[in-house]
């Protein structure tokens, strides 16, 4: 059995919890619900928007109950991995090698070393949430955030890594920079990755 | 139609986008009822693409014949300096002048061309997102002398029909929007934001209208990011409850503990730095019985449009 819960969230949604979040948002994709105007993933989240002219609260739940049940975990689509050539040159390099007790060369080895994945995008067109950092590179948040963070900015905020698409404010760590275009409205795939990619930063020649 | 002056803030929106897997917010316009509205009194379908004016309007030089109708808050306009009526379909002549300005009430309006507007198209929709810059004219806000252009359509009669006053986006200085209770309204943080009345601060753009006024916001650096929906009444850290708009970012990582209900969303829109603000909580029956009869009020007059032009 999975674990489950579906909670409401106002009177136009519903928020999944479970660890076949993202298997049900490829099974919404294939096979949509009537009155759902979009789903949204989050880590083991996906939050159901719907019409609520066209469908109740306790219908939808119980449709999205009963697809969970049909679904198998480890059932997902298939993955890429991209490799990201940065510059570590970021303004809190230092501080984080300091922070890992690691000298600077070792910890963006270590950083390069570890493998990413895509837990959900957000936040702003094309940034995502990289999860899988090891403790020692999990840095805390700055107590204020920056005002601007240079698009292309690598960066560390607890459990999380991520690339700033665009200037943006930003209070992760920045400890380098990419010229990877992560999002572009006018590409076939505006969006450089998806939720399950594999992600590996790599130092720039 | 060319843009002689600016205004404040004037965006070509629709009806939005549903895109926010990928990260890109909903968009579309802040008073989706009044999007509406005017695109039904030129005969558009409902979310053909417009501009949303927001509290002190453009002054815009038509070089052709148009058919365009004003909805939202009571701005004052004129058409070659003679008054010009909202809530109607009013046909402008090629050399015309439309000027639009400031309003004493509620914050937006929309004013829909006949054909609907052109403009770049973004994931299914032409709305301007101004943070990333995509949508509409360039991503952009007009300046002054853009031109916008529209689907030119066959000349038709404009239908002589004002539509109810009852129909309109309630706005300001006083507003009661209806909210739902997530499982984060704790008895002393629900008995905080509903028992008494907030200021509309002058933090409030499309992304969303900051309240002045500081509750104790419970602190949980824990939380992870999670999806944000329209309406969402957000609590940072610093105790500025967020209501949030249609160019909210798509997740968050603020307590949530309420979201106000769907049939009081175009309110939103209305929201004006000053307006004072109460917070009601409602079931999730009244929320969805409201908005029922909401939709049919609108439908109603959508539908009396369309058999006029029908039968024109």
């Amino acid at each position: 059995m999975t674990r489950a819960t579906i909670e409401r969230l106002g009177d136009a949604a519903l928020v999944v919890r479970s660890p076949l979040a993202r298997a049900l948002l490829t099974d919404l994709t294939t096979r949509p619900l009537p009155g759902v105007r979009e789903a949204v993933p989050a880590l083991e989240v996906l939050t159901v928007l719907y019409d609520p002219l066209e469908v109740g609260a306790d219908t939808l739940t119980a449709s999205l109950r009963e697809r969970l049940g049909g679904l198998v975990p480890g059932e997902e689509e298939k993955t890429r991995t991209h490799v990201l050539p940065v510059t570590f040159d970021g303004p809190d390099l230092g501080w984080c090698a300091d922070h890992a007790e690691l000298g600077l060369e070792d910890f963006v080895g270590t950083l390069c070393a570890t493998p990413l994945t895509v837990a959900f995008l957000g936040f702003t067109p094309g940034f995502a949430f990289l999860t899988g950092l090891p403790e020692r590179l999990r840095m805390p948040r700055l107590s204020a955030p920056r005002e601007r963070v240079p698009a292309g900015s690598v960066a560390l905020g607890g459990p999380w890594a991520g690339v700033y698409p665009r200037e943006t404010p930003g209070g992760w760590r920045l400890v380098g920079r990419t010229d990877a275009v992560l999002f572009d409205p006018w590409r076939p795939e505006p969006v450089l990755w998806r939720a399950g990619d594999r992600v590996r930063f790599e130092v720039r020649p | 139609m060319e843009v002689r002056r600016p205004g404040l803030q004037t965006t070509v929106q629709d009806a939005g986008r549903r895109v926010r897997a990928l990260g890109v917010p909903g968009g579309g316009a802040a008073d989706p009822l009044a999007l509406r509205l005017a695109n039904a009194l030129v005969s558009n379908p409902p979310g053909a693409a417009a501009l949303e004016v927001t509290l002190a309007g453009p002054a815009l030089h038509f070089h052709a014949d148009a058919l365009v109708a004003l909805c939202g808050a009571s701005f004052a306009a004129t058409l070659d300096e003679a008054p010009f009526p909202l809530w109607r379909a009013v046909p402008v002549r090629a050399g015309q002048t439309l000027e639009i300005g400031g309003t004493a009430r509620g914050a937006r309006a929309i004013l829909a061309v006949r054909g609907g507007l052109e403009g770049q198209e973004a994931f299914g929709s032409r709305s301007t997102d101004l943070r990333t810059g995509f949508g509409g004219l360039e991503g952009r806000a007009l300046r002054a002398g853009d031109r916008l252009t529209w689907a030119s359509l066959p000349p038709v009669t404009a239908p002589r029909a004002f539509l109810s006053p009852e129909l309109r986006t309630p706005t300001g200085p006083h507003h009661v929007l209806r909210v739902l209770l997530t499982p984060e309204a704790t008895p002393d943080l629900l008995a905080t934001l509903t028992g008494r009345s907030f200021t509309v601060s002058g933090q409030t753009d499309r992304m969303g209208a900051r309240l002045s006024e500081v509750v104790p916001a419970p602190h949980d650096p824990n939380r992870v990011s999670l999806p944000n929906v329209p309406g969402a009444v957000q609590l940072p850290p610093d105790g500025r409850p967020i209501l949030l708009l249609p160019d909210a970012g798509t997740h968050g990582g603020y307590a949530t503990p309420l979201v106000v209900a769907s049939v009081d969303l175009p309110r939103l829109g209305q929201l004006r730095p000053g307006d004072r603000v109460w917070l009601r909580g409602v079931s999730l029956e009244e929320a969805r019985g409201a908005l029922r009869q909401q939709e049919q009020e609108v439908r109603e007059a959508e539908l009396a449009l369309r058999w006029w032009y029908k039968e024109a």
